[in-house]
């Protein structure tokens, strides 16, 4: 355990790690701390989404920068973290929510998301294996997916091979400001660092109360379930414009099935419970799209949790009062965002600019 | 959302005897078994020619050439399936536990939930899977699978075989497999065997038990069939199937003398390292479990009253540790009666004075069971036997060496080594290897196997088709609530 450090940013995440190794590649003497084993939590168990289409306005410049890191992941971070361009299908399922989706797919085409409506025959010559009662769907080049557990490994390679230093297991007690930096307290001692960033996906409110501010994150308990590997499927990601479904396979073939179906649990009991019934429901709606999912045998169903804010925006900046603290974390799709927020954290911390403005996730809005 | 007295998970020797017991005080039982017939594993019987299956009889049984007791005695369990207070759910399989005593259940093309007052866990064990070069060709098979392919097809992995591993189960399915026509080259036992007097008096406990050891042995020495202890196999060889099938002693320490390898011409080659409790469902259940190597890994934790961590959920027979059919038979009855007592159905008096000599029995073929471990105790670490090149686990078809290459990162725990080599994340959902990464993680760590946590229990308890499982009747569910752009 070092005893200081330029930064010490807490939690190997997607966020924490991107950001540490930026910073590292920026000559910075870089800490990253993880209360368990790093990318264990909201990174190492999402669905693997990269969806553009389905991301709120204020979020899609920041998407598309992203999904432009994303493509360019190998060069970026030296290794293969499945990332593959499938294009997606963003699906109606009601008139009701077709006329939904059209208002949103021109929304989004204004803010630079490029899609195509497909409906009738177009939609089923698309994508013959959708189910029948999808009615109309946009189709997004953009969207893509990436595997979790691919990713991982990649990052934490990267994050060593930039000079970083990696602490699991290393939860952080307390911390202090002082003048020049602040004071981390954990269980291997005490490190002194100039910059903490605070990546730590739900755990971030729990953190910045530990320097006294308020971080208003709320906890979603996400299910997914995967499948046994099959011949092919579906050729592209499927998401639900009212963001309940998230489907994809795998090039192993095995199917992915999201949605933010809710589970069970709190950061208190460190429960990850499935709720049955919505597991059901969750279930139901998947074969409903890809009627050949219900043929395939689930092998594992599981539940992650994701920091979630009121306004479904990111925390991104100094933490109020603190001039020494970051943070960035709680993206809804930080799966998505990870990279370019994670890079802009780099430039804040070593540079006190970003190359894209971000005032509009000031962790001090909510105050 | 069914409702029922009992839950038995498990058509097994352990189960039967439950839901037999526990139905003749009058208990509402609800008996659940994913295979077709029951019997379970020991009592497996052959495919259904006519109507009646239960009272078809231990096909099995007899072809196994096991006592002539066990064809009646199989009989009579089977009656449990036909008892007018037993529900019998066949094809049925138990994958999740969505709540206190609550089952979640899949078969026959619906799924649906179960809640008991009372659940008796009766899962008995799978092959513990040992790992060594060859051992994914065509022709490997395991004891269980083996005997399997034996009881239910009548069909022999193959024509010369060599048996191999350790415990009373080689000698069985070589008697099994001589029976059935095929040659059996050798019986490779890895346990030194020497000195079994210091296990007599144990094993006298259950002298029948003890009995039927020696005549096992005695009938592969009518037949030729050479016994080897302190042996094991090193390595099947082979193209597209197995041809030839290294085996070599295992020295005083435990170690392989591979400069005394000998290599035997076959095409089969059965391997028995034991068995390991299935124990999936009692930790869905949420059930503490502790290690008890003698016993084949995680166990479910019981009161002498067999009850679990878990208030109202009993566990039975070799799903809640490997202790053989005897010992499940007297468990199931035993769990039978202390349901049928918690649910008022038998007067405490009554109960007491009928489990008293299920006790004392029990207590016996501990005794017997300490004996059988201490004689077959594996003197070596089989993981000695894994190459570079050895697939751990198959579905996902990653080798020792991905493994060993991911501990070298920093990947120090089952969780993170399944993350970081998908090994275990396959269709056998781990079943097969998770129990050696946990014994390589052991080894580098020069730790116990005991210490090396293991992943959550995630369902399902066995793969299920996701077409059975939306199908299940269930109230609306508040859909997720998500911004709209």
């Amino acid at each position: 355990m070092p005893r200081g450090a330029d930064v010490v940013v807490v939690g190997a995440g997607i966020m924490g790690l991107v950001a540490g190794i930026f910073l590292a590649r920026a000559g910075r003497e870089v800490v990253v701390l993880d209360r368990g084993e790093p990318w264990r939590e909201a990174s190492g168990v999402n669905a693997g989404s990269l969806a553009v289409q389905n991301k709120r306005l204020p979020l899609v410049p920041y998407t598309l920068a992203s999904l432009a890191m994303w493509r360019r992941s190998r060069e970026l971070f030296g290794g293969d973290v499945g990332f593959v361009s499938s294009g997606g299908l963003r699906v109606a399922t009601t008139t009701e929510d077709a006329a939904r989706l059209a208002a949103s797919a021109a929304e989004q085409q204004q803010a630079g998301v490029a899609t195509e409506w497909l409906e009738g025959d177009a939609l089923r010559g698309r994508a013959p294996w959708l189910g029948g009662s999808a009615v109309a769907a946009t189709f997004c080049a953009d969207d893509a997916f990436a595997v979790p557990l691919k990713a991982g490994p990649v990052l934490l390679d990267a994050l060593r091979g930039a000079g970083g230093r990696l602490c699991p297991g290393t939860p952080v007690y307390g911390m202090a400001a002082h003048p020049a930096g602040v004071r981390v307290e954990t269980p291997g001692g005490r490190i002194t660092c100039r910059s903490l960033v605070i990546a730590a996906g739900a755990w971030s409110g729990e953190l910045a109360r530990m320097l006294g501010v308020a971080l208003p994150v709320g906890l979603d308990v996400n299910m997914l379930t995967i499948t046994e590997p099959a011949a092919p499927v579906m050729d592209r990601i499927v998401t639900h414009i009212r963001g309940i479904m998230t489907l994809k396979q795998y090039p192993n073939g095995t199917c992915m099935i999201g949605g933010g179906w809710q589970g069970r649990g709190t950061l208190a009991d460190g429960a990850r419970d499935l709720d049955h019934e919505s597991l059901v429901h969750n279930l139901r709606l998947a074969a409903e799209l890809v009627p050949r999912l219900a043929r395939l045998a689930i092998v594992r169903s599981w539940a992650g949790y994701e920091g979630v804010t009121p306004d479904s925006l990111p925390l991104f900046g100094r933490l109020p009062g603190q001039p020494h603290v970051y943070v960035t974390a709680c993206c809804r799709g930080g799966w998505t965002q990870g990279p370019i927020f994670g890079r802009l954290m780099a430039e804040l911390v070593a540079t006190g600019e970003t190359s894209m403005p971000a005032a509009a996730f000031d962790p001090g809005r909510f105050a | 959302m069914i409702s029922t007295e009992l839950a038995v998970v498990g058509a097994g020797p352990a189960g039967l005897a439950a839901a037999l017991e526990a139905s003749r005080h009058g208990v509402a039982v609800v008996l659940l078994d994913e295979n077709a017939r029951p019997g379970g594993q020991y009592f497996r019987q052959g495919p259904a020619t006519e109507a009646g299956a239960a009272r078809a009889g231990p096909r099995g049984a007899r072809s196994l050439g096991a006592h002539a007791s066990a064809a009646t005695r199989a009989a009579r369990l089977y009656s449990a399936v036909a008892h007018p207070g037993v529900t019998y759910l066949a094809e049925t399989v138990v994958w999740a536990a969505p709540g206190p005593r609550t089952l979640a259940l899949a078969g026959r093309g619906r799924a649906d939930r179960l809640r008991a007052d009372v659940v008796v866990v009766a899962t008995g064990a799978v092959d513990r899977a040992v790992p060594f070069p060859g051992w994914t060709l065509p022709g490997v098979i395991t004891a269980g699978g083996a005997q399997n392919l034996m009881k239910s097809q009548g069909v022999l992995p193959g024509r010369r075989v060599v048996v191999a591993g350790t415990g009373p189960l080689l000698l069985v399915v070589a008697d099994s497999l001589r029976r059935g026509g095929a040659a059996v080259i050798e019986v490779v036992e890895a346990a030194a065997m020497d000195r079994p007097w210091r296990w007599l008096s144990r094993l006298a406990a259950a002298p029948a038990l003890l009995r039927r050891g020696l005549e096992y042995r005695a009938g592969l020495a009518r037949a030729g069939i050479p016994f080897r202890a302190g042996q094991t196999v090193l390595e099947a060889r082979g193209a597209d199937g197995v041809r030839e099938v290294v085996v070599a002693p295992i020295d005083g320490r435990g170690r392989l003398d591979r400069t005394r390898a000998r290599v035997l011409t076959a095409d089969a080659l059965v391997v028995g390292f034991g068995l390991t409790p299935a124990v999936e469902l009692t930790r869905l259940l949420g059930c503490e479990h502790a290690w008890d190597a003698a016993r084949g890994g995680w166990i479910p934790r019981r009161t002498t009253d067999l009850e679990t961590s878990v208030s109202g959920v009993l566990a039975a027979g070799d799903g809640a540790g490997i202790a053989g059919v005897e010992t499940a038979l007297l468990e199931g009855r035993l769990a039978g009666l202390l349901a049928a007592e918690r649910l008022v159905r038998c007067p405490p008096p009554r109960a007491a004075a009928a489990a008293g000599p299920l006790r004392a029995r029990l207590a016996q073929l501990a005794r017997f069971r300490d004996g059988i471990a201490g004689l077959h105790a594996p003197p070596a670490d089989f993981l000695g036997l894994v190459t570079a090149e050895t697939v751990i686990c198959r579905c996902e078809e990653v080798t020792a060496g991905a493994v060993f290459d991911a501990l070298g990162r920093g990947h120090a725990s089952v969780d993170a080594l399944k993350a970081s080599t998908r090994a275990g994340m396959g269709r056998c959902q781990g079943r097969n290897c998770l129990g050696t990464l946990a014994d390589v993680l052991a080894r580098v760590r020069g730790g116990r196997a005991a210490d090396v946590a293991v992943p959550r229990a995630r369902p399902p308890a066995r793969p299920v088709h996701l077409g059975v499982l939306a199908g299940e009747d269930v109230p609306p569910a508040r859909p997720p609530e998500m911004p709209l752009p």
